[in-house]
This record gives C-alpha cells, structure tokens and sequence, in this order.
C-alpha cells in the first residue's frame, strides 16, 4: 500500500489538470478505510503532511502536493449499498469516494453492480430499482472520469446544476477519516449546527465542538468556494466543498434520481451579444410559468466562441453544421421532463425568440439521443479548442497557460457582469472566449494569451474582476474549487481575518494542519 | 423546379447488439433512425431549394411508424412527404422496392425535375433502389455523387470513384445517390420540429398508386432468401512482437514476400 520515496513510474501524481507540478516525500493507496485511518494514524505522528487524491481532474492544484505524503483515493472504487428510502421514495447508493463519475453512470445505465459483498436489504432495493425504470446521478461537471470524492469535496456541478443544483444536495451522508485517524460518520438531516455552535462525536468518542464562522455568504446559486457556513446548517454540509481541509471523505451515500422521460436540447443563435444576455433572462424568467420549470440548462457561447468553432470546420469537427455568419453568439437551454409540458415550453420559447427578431434558422433542436450527442460535441469543442491553442502556444512562451475565470454573480448582475467582460476584453486586445453555465450567472472567461506580456495582462484583469465580482455579493469560484491556485481570490472574497476565523475552524479538525496544506488557505 | 428525396427508415446500427448466442441483431430497445446517407441526400436538396427555390418533396416506402422518419425531415424543412404504407409492400425486396416508389413518384401532382437517394440503406447495403427507381422512370442516373450544382436544366455532377472523382453534367430530369461528403446534414430548427408535429402526412396504398400487386411485397420480390448467416470471425493472423520497429517492419516485408504480395 505505501510506497516511500516517489519513483519516475508515480511522477504523473504529482499534478493534476491544473498542470502544476508538486513534490512528495511518498504515496499511498489505501483500499479501505481501515487502511485510510492507519495512514493518518501514522501521519499525526510523524507530523507528516497529507495530501488527499481522487482521480486527479480538479484545476486548481487541489491535489497537488506540497510535500508530505499522498494519499489516493482510487483503489477504494467499490459501490458498497443501496437503499430505498421508502418515505421519500428515492434509491440512495452509498460508494467508496475513488470511484469515477462515468463507472457511476455505466453502472446505473445497465443496473449492473458487483454485488458480491452486499447486504441483503442492497439485493432488495435493487430487485425494486430494476422495476423502478432508469435512474440517474445528476451532478456531471462534464469531466467524467472525475471520483466521486473529489466532487463531493469540490462541491462540483454541471451544466444540468442549473435545475438539479450541485453535489451538495445529492449528498446524503458522508463518512470523513479526521485527525488521529478517528472517523466521523454523519447522515444528512441528524446533526445540525445551533446557533453557529456545532459538536459531533467522532466512532472514537472524541468530541469536536467549535463555532462556526459568521460573515456573509455569496448570494449566488452555485458556489464553490470554500467552506459552505450557516449558523443552523446541516453538518455533513461542512464537509463538501471543505477540498479536503477538515479530511478525508471514506464513503459517500448519493440520492438518485428517476431520467425523465424526454430530453430536449435548444441551441440558439442571436445576432448581438448583448440581446443574448437580454433573452437568457427572459427564457429564465419563464421559470415557474406553463411548462418552463423544465429548463434543466442554460448554457452561453460568446462570438469569439463560434468564430473559434468556424475556424475548426474541416479540421475534425466536421459533424457541425455550418455556423451562419451573422450569428454571434449561442445560448443552449435544455428541457427535462413529460412530452405535453414541454411542448408547451418550446411554445413559450418560440414566442420569446419572436419578440427578439429571431428567424426559424436560428434555433436548432436535439431531441434525439443522436441529436443531442451532436450538440454535446458542439458544446465540447469550444473549452477543446482552447485546450489546443494554449498547448500551441506553449511551444513558443513554455511559462504560458490558459487564464481561465470561474465566478459567479447574483441574478441581477448578470448584465453588468457581462459587459464588464466584454468591455475590458475588447479594449486589452487579449484573445479569448466566454462560455458556460450562464443560467446560473455563471460563465467562464478564457485568455488566451500569445506571450508573457498578455499573461500578465490577463492576471491584472482577473484580478480587477474578482474584486468588483466580490462588490457584487458574488463568489470567485462557482464550481472548479478553490484548491492552491485560485487561494488569493479566497482571500480577497472571505476577507483576511475571517479567512483566521476558517483557520481556526479547521483546526478543531486538524490542529497540526496536516490536510492538504495550501488548499483555501495557499501556501 | 421539385426535388424528390427518397428516404428509409432503419435500426441505428450504431446502437445494435448482437445476441452471442444466436448471431443474430437484438432489435428490441434499438431505435429507429432515418438512413444516415439519406440525410445527406435531403440537406443536399434543402441546399439546392435555398439556392434555387425548389419545392423539395420527400417520400418513403415503408410501416406506419416510419411516418416518424417523415416528421424529422419536415422539421429539417422540406415541403412535402409522402408514406407509401400497404400491406401488400411488405416484404419487398430491392426490386418490388424499386417499383413502389417509381410509381410512388409517378403518381406526384408536380414532377420531379430531380430524384435524390442516399447511396445506401445501412441495414441492406445493397446500393440497388436509386438505380432500380431511374430505371423504372426510364431516368438517367448519376450514383456515387458529392457535390452537385444545378443550372437551368442542366445538373454539373461529380460522380466519385476509389481512386479519384469524374465531373459530369446531365440534362434534368435526372436520379442522383449521393455520399456523406457531400454535405453536413442541418439540425432541426425549433419552429420546424413544432410544424412537423402538427403536419398532415399523404398515406398512398398500392391501389392508389396503381401499383399492380403482382410486382409488390414478397409476391413481387424476385429475391429469395436462402439463408442468413455471420460471416464467419476472421481468426488467427499473426502477431509480429520485435523490439525495434524496423526488424518487425522487415519480418513483414519478409512474409509478404513470401506469399508472394510483393
Ligand atoms: C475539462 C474539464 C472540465 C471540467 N469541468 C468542470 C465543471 O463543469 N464543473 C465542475 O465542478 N468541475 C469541473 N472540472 C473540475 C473537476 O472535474 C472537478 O473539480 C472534480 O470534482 C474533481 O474530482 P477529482 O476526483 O478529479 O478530484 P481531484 O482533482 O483528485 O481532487 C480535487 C480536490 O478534492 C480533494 N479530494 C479528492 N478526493 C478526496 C476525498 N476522498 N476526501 C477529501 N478530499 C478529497 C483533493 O485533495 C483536491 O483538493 C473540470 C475539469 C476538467 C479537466
């Protein structure tokens, strides 16, 4: 299980997607969770920094070490119960925190598990599951071959987010291996913080009392920035989108949820930018009215975006259909649920695409799975492109990365938020594209720099854009994690000294503060 | 000027399983689709009717749930299409279908000026019913197509063959199949899909198309069936396992020798 010293064949756990690289003095693959508490066990003597691994996708350096060990998480893959909460009638399925996203959906899709160590209450559930139609889980943050762990620590989401909200509220119970290795077991709904004084006991009967940071949270629909605090919440709550600072999660119970019988996927395609931002709000504001609580996705290409995607026609992507010139930017809205409404919401949405001018060419529909995977491919290609053009560049300026923002603002910003992008954009010269989740305020800015100097241009304009992002009661990561890179926004949002208020709330936990050292707090 | 497409409905192979047991394709749960190369062929006449203002009519041989496939294209915006649904259609063969839809199209109001198929069904592959149709017409036809132009009533074509391509020009009235490089099929627009599920769709028997029941279904089909097999697995084969890539590159040259390929 433990490998001291790294070797050339562990190199590659010492990044991740963020592609910074760390150092580690050994690592480990535990596969159990008896094994994980021995681990930490041995670190809390040693004093030996820990750093907790999923499957390595995060972008912010979240599992990157910063010395000490790693220990990581993808030998514990094992999906070990299911369960029907009858009150509620929902299946729940309790994993280990290594296994990866797109298992998950293969298993759920063919409801074929490995049920050898099973309980028989599991085998029940699951005879009733298999009579219960297809079931899904909803949180997808695009990169399938994330771990569950990681997005349970990351608070991740997805494009669907905008209707199914993220990880957090699937989580339904966590298992965390804390300081000293004792284990921490909670199940959403039985413990909760009174009053910002919380106490929970670990299997060990150690007891963690504390009270819980005040300040004032981001009032935006997706966030992903650090510790989640209410005086009364719900203390499982503590431990998702924590990134590992307060320990590592051992086994996550999830709801799932029925697959709505239709699927419909809108792309649209306006003229101007800023009519684009306009008809978002008001295909939003449909919500609640006739059938528009389908929307499960609202998702926004700028013009850079398309001309990006023009660029490719011919070059791989030759599935796309031809990108009419005048368009400028694209937003995708997709619908979840029984035919009858959503013919009644695809009515709405021709009345709102009408008030704007738009003609019957500038709406294409995916309700066909064949369809849909055509637009996910449109969809891909933007944040793929990118990807391409900085790996490009890389060649010429090796310092180069993609400067990528991932903010969120609360509803009534959203126009301002936008034409602060635009605005700042067109007057540096900087390349770049924005796309993303923009039902939720929430998109991101892509600098593309051509050299070191546009580099540090973006940075400056990152950084001017955090600040006002943060006036606005919006938060500076929405769903990628704080982890080590984005840490000096943390700061800048939270404020210093209620960033000492998070520090000593982590101590109650891990006063050596072994647990992934430079996460939310930098280095 | 009228554009005809000729459509089929098929089972997404894409998606097909293949019972070990049996050998044969799982078709329950496989969904239906129109046929990957008519697609091409439709967005090739939706093309030409931007360009020159045709009335493009697309038609279908076929059991009542391929009215489904008619739908789509009318979402992708063509004006017009026809179901050929009869009993007395089923189990047609290339020929039998050939002959339903030549007399399908003969019993249009308007004639076509232009008759396009995809190049083939993927569930038969057999490549015959554009040609079948032409001939029944008594048309000329241009197969393999990847680019057509229309000027008056001419048609400039290139016709593409394994090792290069031919320009051609005909005279319309003129059958075409075309290939996937022609075009990148449109998505369906919005509006289009809220028409198409409203649309009236024209449902021909053979009676009324006055097609003679001698010549259709399995009575009119010339084709029999003797047995369906897999072919079998191709096995064996070997493995070069050399170190260096140009010792193994040499074992090959060596054993193609050999056999006496090169
Ligand atoms: C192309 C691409 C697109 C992406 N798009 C999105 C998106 O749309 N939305 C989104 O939310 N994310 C997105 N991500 C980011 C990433 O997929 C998520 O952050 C994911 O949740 C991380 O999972 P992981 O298993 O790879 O975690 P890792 O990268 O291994 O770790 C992430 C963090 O979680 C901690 N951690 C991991 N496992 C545990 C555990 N068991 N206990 C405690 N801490 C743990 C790590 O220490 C680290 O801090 C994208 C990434 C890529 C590469």
């Amino acid at each position: 299980m433990f490998i001291q010293g790294l070797t050339d064949e562990y190199v590659d756990y010492l990044k991740d997607e963020s592609r910074l690289i760390g150092y580690a003095e050994g690592i480990c693959f535990p596969e159990s969770e008896a094994q994980v508490q021995e681990v930490v066990r041995g670190a809390w003597q040693k004093d030996m920094p820990l750093t907790f691994q999923g499957a390595r996708t995060g972008i912010t350096a979240g599992a990157v070490p910063k010395g000490g060990w790693i220990l990581n998480l993808s030998r514990m893959n094992r999906i070990r119960a299911l369960r029907l909460d009858e009150a509620v009638g929902a299946f729940r399925l309790t994993v280990e925190p290594g296994i990866l996203l797109c298992d998950l959906q293969r298993r759920l899709e063919e409801t074929a598990f490995d049920t050898a160590d099973w309980d028989e209450e599991s085998l029940k559930a699951l005879a009733r599951f298999r009579e219960s139609g297809p079931h899904f889980f909803s949180p997808d943050p695009t990169e399938t071959t994330a771990s569950l762990g990681g997005m349970a620590a990351c608070n991740a989401s997805g494009a669907r987010s905008f209707r199914y909200q993220s990880m957090r509220a699937h989580v339904r119970g966590l298992r965390v291996v804390t300081q000293r290795g004792e284990v921490l077991s909670m199940r959403r709904g039985e413990l909760v913080a009174d009053h910002g004084e919380f106490s929970m006991h670990s299997e060990q009967g150690t007891v963690f009392t504390g009270r819980l940071p005040g300040g004032v949270p981001p009032k935006v629909s997706k966030c992903a920035a650090g510790y989640f605090l209410d005086p009364s919440m719900d203390l499982t709550d503590l431990f998702i989108g924590a990134e590992g600072t307060l320990g590592v999660i051992t086994e996550i119970t999830v709801g799932l949820l029925p697959l709505p019988k239709t699927i419909w996927g809108v792309m649209i395609f306006l003229p101007e930018e800023s009519a684009a931002w306009r008809f978002i709000q008001e295909v939003r504001a449909l919500q609640g009215k006739g059938g528009a609580d389908l929307l499960a996705a609202v998702e926004y290409f700028d013009g850079s975006a398309l001309n990006l995607l023009r660029g490719i026609h011919g070059g791989g992507m030759d599935d796309l259909p031809v990108l009419k010139e005048r368009w400028n930017s694209a937003v995708y809205v997709e619908y979840h649920g029984e035919e009858e409404p959503l013919e009644q919401a695809l009515e709405e949405l021709c009345g709102c695409m009408e008030r704007y001018g738009l003609q019957d060419e500038d709406a294409w529909i995916a309700d066909h799975p064949r369809e849909r995977e055509r637009m996910r491919l449109f969809r891909h290609a933007v944040p793929e492109t990118v990807n391409g053009l900085i790996a490009e560049r890389k060649k010429m300026h090796p310092g180069l990365t993609k400067l990528g923002t991932d903010m969120a603002v609360p509803d009534e910003r959203l126009e301002e938020m936008m034409r602060m992008y635009r605005e700042d954009l067109n007057r540096s010269g900087l390349e770049s594209v924005i796309f993303g989740h923009i039902g939720n305020n929430h998109v991101h800015v892509n600098i593309i720099p051509r050299d070191p100097g546009e580099y540090e241009a973006g940075k400056r304009l990152y950084l001017n854009w955090a600040a006002r992002v943060v006036d606005w009661g919006g938060t500076v990561s929405a769903e990628h994690g704080i982890g080590k890179l984005k840490a000096p926004f943390l700061k800048l949002m939270v404020g210093e000294s209620e960033l000492r208020e998070w520090m000593a709330l982590k101590r109650v936990f891990d006063p050596k503060e072994l647990f992934n050292p430079g996460n939310l707090f930098g280095v | 000027m009228h554009i005809v497409v000729c459509i089929k409905q098929v089972p997404d192979t894409s998606d097909v399983k293949i019972n070990p047991e049996t050998n044969t394709l799982i078709r329950e749960g496989v969904v239906s689709i129109i046929n990957p190369f008519d697609e091409n062929a439709v967005e090739a006449a939706l093309v030409l009717k931007e360009k020159l203002g045709a009335k493009v009519t697309v038609m279908t041989m076929g059991p009542p749930q391929a009215e489904s496939a008619l739908r789509e294209t009318i979402a992708l915006g063509v004006d017009d299409v026809v179901l050929l649904s009869d009993r007395a259609f089923a189990g047609s063969d290339t020929w039998a279908t050939s002959y339903a839809l030549g007399k399908g199209i003969a019993h249009l109001e308007e004639r076509p000026d232009l008759i396009l198929f995809g190049k083939q069904a993927i569930d038969g592959d057999t490549a015959q019913v554009g040609p079948g149709v032409a001939e029944f017409l008594n048309l000329p036809i241009i197969t393999y197509v990847r680019k057509v132009e229309v000027e008056g009533q001419l048609a400039k074509v290139e016709r593409v063959f394994e090792d290069g391509y031919e320009r051609m020009e005909a005279e319309l009235p003129l059958v075409l199949t075309v290939l996937k490089e022609m075009n990148v099929p449109r998505m369906a627009s919005l509006r289009g899909r809220m028409k198409a599920k409203k649309a009236e769709i024209k449902k021909w028997t053979a009676a009324e198309i006055g097609a003679d029941p001698e010549n259709t279904g399995l009575a009119g089909s010339p084709t029999k069936v003797v047995k369906i097999f897999s072919p079998p697995k191709k096995v064996g084969g070997i493995k070069i396992e050399g170190t260096a890539a140009l010792d193994a590159a040499r074992t090959v040259v060596g054993k193609l020798k050999e056999q006496k390929v090169i």
